[in-house]
């Protein structure tokens, strides 16, 4: 019986030994870093940026990018900001919040679907476009003393040690792994990411599909940028500036391939634990900012790289052997 | 075999890979550790027995001696171990390191046996940075944080948390405006005079007849800058400062490149401008760079709160003919002695305390007039640099 090594060779199996690796690490070097405490603050810390990771796992698979979330994530904050301050009560202006976002994500999908535009343009005029918009509702002002009932679904636990957002994010991750990875949805989702024209001739409705996809993702900006006005207390115009890197990050790590069609969630979870926890312990280790940045950057290289090469390599050996079979051949 | 090979390669890129993610690591939590072990062994014993008798010791027999002049002052016992952490509003800004040399003077002088760590985020990431590295510190089991607050009343949850742990928590330089989760301010001056400061540079720059000027601030959400503008605007108000105009308040979020378009654009803006006062060491020395690169140090000047030497090149030139700052060495050393105080349960934080901050002097501790919640001391004094003596502060 030869053991099943198979899972090492996947992406997802090298992540998972990469993880085990760190966590190994850091339970070592730092005590404090396996308390219950720490690891909820691990992932509230960065909550909001993975919880916009999941949706961006379906985009990217679908050959597309959204650049706008963290733009969402900021105006829509703002907006909620901006109505309370007008004087509307909080329960309304967090819907008029995520009213902003999902306009926002119809506004990208008419673009994209309708019109045709690739979503780099449309989305990177988002980007820029509702950022602009945020600052046009706050200006330089920072606006805060929010109802004490806000505050502290963002800051205090709501059940047991996990405070509202970690929860929304592990009921989004279950729901996020059953479309994608087993409903028909999740399927044309990844059809069209291989090839739109295949998905078209196939009877795969491309348009809708990715216009849904474009409106959940600013929804769920949406959502993610008032769950991180609740953790902070406060909005101003410059909330989650420069996340949607950080969020394509995780994606691209976990093994989706930039140009559609492959990858999987168990993966962009995989990266997701990967990045919190190298983050928590090189925080924890007392890394300057600058050199977290950097690990991070050096991690996202190789994670491009490592696949390239060792398809390269093994390409070589073959070749190699051929050649071997060739000279005994001709001996 | 082909098998084989690729899960050899595999393993080996995955090995290099971590070291590359953790070798910087390794030395890094080595010596964290090992003081942090070393305090719990040997010396535990040995500070915490002569810590108390010291504690009990210092607040007794001083008191006897001052209890005569100005009640008791409240004096640091030197060796004990406190874990501290300085926080800066973000890395890579001159005066911040300043402040770093001097609380790592008064760590000197006080012999604490634990580790001074200056720890501070990339300035694109200051709010959410600030937040990660105090959360980081309660978990960490910091016993005293020193807070230049960037992050407005955003970082308060973060700082309660840290309170609620026991941690200390100080700010320095800019407070937390609401003061929850804070203990005690220290003030690099009383925030009331700093409008006076700039009025009278403004006044003493423009002339008799006066003039219009511009404001440009760090961050908006900066509590030090808001309250300095406010208090500028206040001074305003006094008819002896009647005939200067300020015109407007623009941000360049304390990067050159923000502050540096930003004063462009309020040349364009206001044509009969003749000042731009900016109450920031980078925005000051941004605004200077912009006048003299426009050519129009002639009719626009700077003024502000600026670094001899990152001002003395435009003192000079007369760009920036008079600026005004207050030493960040002796904040940086005067922080680190409340906290000390603090953290060692020598001092409680309450208002009306007197405590001695090593070569700075004594200071007691007061309610902030300019936040409804919270303490300070003030640590003071301005000085104000002109042609004159500018060369000699810059070296």
């Amino acid at each position: 019986m030869r053991p099943d090594w198979s899972i090492f060779r996947r992406w997802e199996g090298l992540l998972l030994i990469l993880l085990i690796l760190i966590v190994g690490y850091n339970a070592l070097s730092t005590p404090g870093y396996l308390t219950v405490g720490n690891w909820v603050n691990l992932f509230q810390l960065s909550i909001e940026k993975i919880i916009v990771a999941l949706i961006m796992t379906f985009i990217i698979i679908n050959a597309e990018i959204d650049l706008s979330v963290a733009s969402v994530m900021g105006f829509s904050a703002c907006m909620m900001g901006f109505l309370f301050a007008g004087g509307m009560p909080m329960e309304w202006a967090i819907a008029g919040g995520l009213l902003a976002g999902f306009v926002a994500g119809l506004f990208n999908s008419f673009w994209i679907g309708i019109v045709g535009l690739p979503s780099l343009v449309v989305t990177l005029a988002g980007l820029i476009g509702y950022r602009g918009l945020a600052y046009v509702l706050l200006e330089d002002r920072s606006i805060g003393e929010f109802p004490a009932w806000f505050d502290r679904l963002g800051q205090q636990p709501l059940i047991g040690p996990f405070p509202l957002a970690l929860i929304v994010f592990f009921v989004l991750l279950i729901f996020a792994i059953i479309v994608l990875q087993y409903s028909g949805f999740g399927r044309y989702v990844y059809v069209i990411g291989n090839s739109k024209d295949v998905a078209r001739y196939s009877g795969v409705r491309v348009r809708r599909t990715k216009m849904i996809l474009f409106v959940v993702s600013s929804t769920v900006a949406a959502l993610a940028g008032i769950l991180y006005a609740a953790r902070l207390g406060a909005v101003r115009g410059d909330m989650a500036l420069g996340f949607e890197l950080d969020i394509i990050t995780m994606v691209l790590l976990g093994g989706v391939s930039i140009f559609g069609g492959t990858g999987t969630m168990w993966g962009v979870l995989l990266s997701v634990l990967i990045i919190l926890n190298l983050r928590n312990g090189m925080g924890l280790a007392n890394f300057s900012g600058h050199v977290q940045t950097g690990v991070i950057g050096v991690l996202l290289i190789l994670s491009v790289l490592v696949p390239n090469l060792a398809g390269t390599v093994q390409a070589a050996l073959k070749r190699r052997r051929a050649r071997t079979v060739e000279v005994v051949a001709a001996e | 075999m082909r098998k084989l090979s690729t899960i050899i390669l595999s393993l080996l890129v995955i090995s290099s890979l971590l070291l590359a993610a953790c070798a910087p690591a390794a030395p890094a939590p080595a010596p964290a550790a090992a003081p942090a072990e070393a305090t719990e062994a040997a010396p535990a014993e040995a500070t915490e027995a002569p810590a108390e008798e010291a504690a009990a010791e210092a607040t007794e027999a001083p008191a006897e001696e001052a209890a005569a002049p100005s009640g008791d002052v409240i004096v640091a016992t030197p060796g004990q171990a406190v874990k501290m952490v300085l926080m800066p509003k973000f890395l890579g800004i001159l005066v911040f390191d300043q402040a770093n040399q001097g609380a790592q003077e008064a760590h000197a002088e006080l012999g604490n046996t634990d580790e001074l760590q200056f720890l501070g985020p990339t300035p694109e990431n200051s709010v959410a940075g600030q937040i990660e590295i105090v959360t980081n510190a309660t978990t960490q089991g910091v016993q005293a944080i020193m807070i230049s607050n960037n992050a407005g009343d955003q970082i308060a949850p973060a700082a309660q948390a840290a309170r609620d742990a026991g941690m200390t928590v100080v700010t320095w330089d800019s407070p937390i405006p609401s003061a929850e989760g804070e203990q005690l301010f220290v003030a690099q001056v009383d925030f009331a005079e700093t409008g006076t400061v700039m009025a009278d540079m403004a006044r003493s720059i423009l002339g008799e007849d006066g003039g219009k000027f511009a404001v440009l601030s760090a961050s908006p959400d900066a509590a030090n800058q808001n309250a300095w503008i406010a208090s500028l605007q206040e001074t305003l108000t006094d008819p002896a400062y009647a005939n200067l105009e300020l015109l407007d308040i623009v941000y360049g979020n304390d990067q050159s490149e923000d502050s540096y378009n930003q004063a462009l654009a309020l040349i364009d803006k206001y044509p009969d401008m003749e000042l731009i006062m900016a109450p920031t060491s980078v925005g000051i020395v941004a605004a200077a760079k912009a006048m003299q690169d426009e050519g129009l140090c002639d009719t626009v000047k700077v003024s502000g709160l600026g670094l001899p030497a990152e001002m003395v090149e435009y003192t000079l030139n007369g760009c920036a003919p008079e600026f005004a700052l207050w030493s960040f060495v002796d904040l940086g050393y005067t922080t680190y002695y409340a906290a000390y105080l603090l953290a060692t349960g020598a001092m409680q934080g309450a208002e009306g305390e007197t405590f001695e901050a090593g070569r700075m002097g004594t200071y007691t501790i007061e309610k902030d007039p300019t936040r409804d919640a919270g303490l300070r001391i003030v640590m003071g004094p301005f000085t104000v640099y002109n042609a004159d003596n500018v060369e000699a502060a810059s070296k």
